[in-house]
């Protein structure tokens, strides 16, 4: 139960943040001098790839964990965490496009961090296929982590060989001194929100997996006492 | 029999079921020179241009053309459960994984090497021919990357309902350090761009068939365990 209340305040707080969130980003944060407006974007753009790879990152750890245990518990985690990853990553190339258009005008371009969030993407939806394809349990837990964990080692290799390809994003890094100080506080404003934004959903989503399970491993159960 | 005994036995049994079969390299070596083909006709290949296609043209058909022969490889493991026999013999499953990866990689390189001819008649492009020697590292680089990654997708995806259907979308993703390593590499080779040196893109292929290949080997048990 204390887990139940964890998650209770965690709610409470996530709740509270994103309207402060987003009235920092459209009203408290200043507009940019040459981009205009459409620069607010990018506080919802980082922050959304940044819980895209938290969401990634817990499937690679769970998916190590149920190889390790052979537990349910960590397959559905893993999904869960996939699911909440691939629908971030999913709104962080939809909201990168918005910006490219205005700013770099073109709806689209191939530099590195772009191309590791899309093969990252395709990488996931070849995830949520196999898995699909399995009918057979345990079988599917381990099929989909062994792609869970390759999926994820392959980010750095992917992020090395596209950045020597070629490169134009914003480098935030070496830009950071040019960033208005209240920019980056609204930034990390918003990169904390979306933080527990992420741990708190990927909670729920698994809640509810978690008896889903349950529930067909007891249906499980009563037909073979049935038979 | 050791563990290199039980692979070199294994990799024998392997290109023997080959040679007298002849499914995967006739798979792979007919869908090679059929996208060669369909190239050719949908992209205007003309003297001017070709050295510039050919590294791209020549690492997609690789890859297609490999993948395919790789599910056909663990397809026929997977009839009659074939695997299961050895699963249930004294052999260890790393020593089955790696033999696995070898006799892919020679098909593989077989299939390169029959493309990489047919290239040269089709296209005209003698140049090609006398690269081979600089070429071969990022080709064997390249391939084994590509089989270390095939042959245990290709099992994971003949275990599962859709079978090789699935197979490219899950290999084309994970691989693409090695499509971007292989067609720079080749590109470099052959046209000399901007007076790089293929080296750092051999060190990519590099790191990634090491860690795929010490990731993938401990994997493999978890495919096989039923």
């Amino acid at each position: 139960m204390k887990k139940d209340r964890i998650t209770k305040i965690l709610l409470v707080l996530v709740l509270l943040m994103l309207p402060v969130n987003f009235y920092l980003i459209f009203q408290v944060a200043p507009t940019e001098r040459i981009m205009g407006d459409v620069q607010r974007i990018f506080y919802l753009h980082v922050s959304l790839a940044i819980s895209a790879y938290i969401g990634f990152g817990v499937l690679f750890v769970s998916s190590i964990m149920f190889l390790i245990k052979k537990n349910l518990y960590w397959d559905t985690l893993a999904y869960s965490a996939g699911e909440v990853g691939l629908m971030f990553s999913t709104l962080v190339l939809i909201t990168g496009s918005f910006w490219a258009r205005p700013v770099w005008n073109v709806w689209w371009t191939w530099d590195p961090r772009l191309v590791t969030m899309l093969i990252l993407w395709f990488i996931y939806i070849g995830y949520f296929m196999l898995r699909k394809s399995i009918s057979e349990r345990l079988k599917k837990a381990r099929y989909s982590a062994i792609i869970g964990i390759l999926g994820f080692l392959d980010v750095p290799v992917v992020r090395l060989a596209t950045k020597w390809w070629r490169s134009i994003h914003p480098r935030l890094s070496k830009e950071g001194g040019g960033l208005d100080p209240l920019m980056i506080k609204v930034m990390l404003f918003s990169l904390l929100t979306f933080v527990v934004f992420t741990i708190v959903i990927i909670i729920f989503r698994f809640r509810v997996a978690w008896a889903e399970e349950r529930l067909y491993s007891i249906l499980n159960e009563m037909e073979e006492y049935h038979e | 029999m050791g563990f290199v005994g039980n692979t070199f036995a294994i990799v024998k049994k392997d290109l023997l079921l080959e040679l007298r079969a002849k499914e995967a390299i006739s798979i792979m070596v007919f869908l090679s020179l059929l996208l060669l083909v369909v190239f050719n006709l949908s992209v205007e290949i003309d003297t001017e241009n070709v050295s510039r296609l050919a590294p791209g043209i020549l690492w997609v058909v690789f890859a297609f053309s490999g993948i395919l022969g790789m599910g056909r490889t663990s397809l026929s493991e997977r009839d009659d459960e074939a695997y299961l026999n050895i699963y249930f013999s004294s052999v260890n499953m790393e020593s089955f994984y790696l033999a696995k990866v070898i006799s892919n990689l020679l098909f593989l390189l077989l299939m390169e090497m029959f493309t990489i001819v047919s290239f040269v008649i089709l296209f005209d492009y003698e140049r090609l021919i006398f690269a081979l020697a600089p070429l071969s590292l990022p080709l064997l680089l390249g391939s084994f990357g590509f089989s270390v990654v095939g042959t245990l997708f290709s099992f994971l995806s003949t275990g599962s309902r859709f079978g090789e259907i699935i197979l490219p979308f899950l290999f084309l993703p994970v691989v693409v350090p090695i499509l971007l390593g292989g067609v720079s590499s080749t590109d470099i080779i052959l046209n000399g761009s901007g007076g790089d040196s293929p080296a750092k893109w051999l060190k990519i292929l590099l790191v990634f068939d090491l860690l795929y290949f010490c990731i993938s080997l401990i994997l493999f048990r978890y495919i096989i365990e039923e």
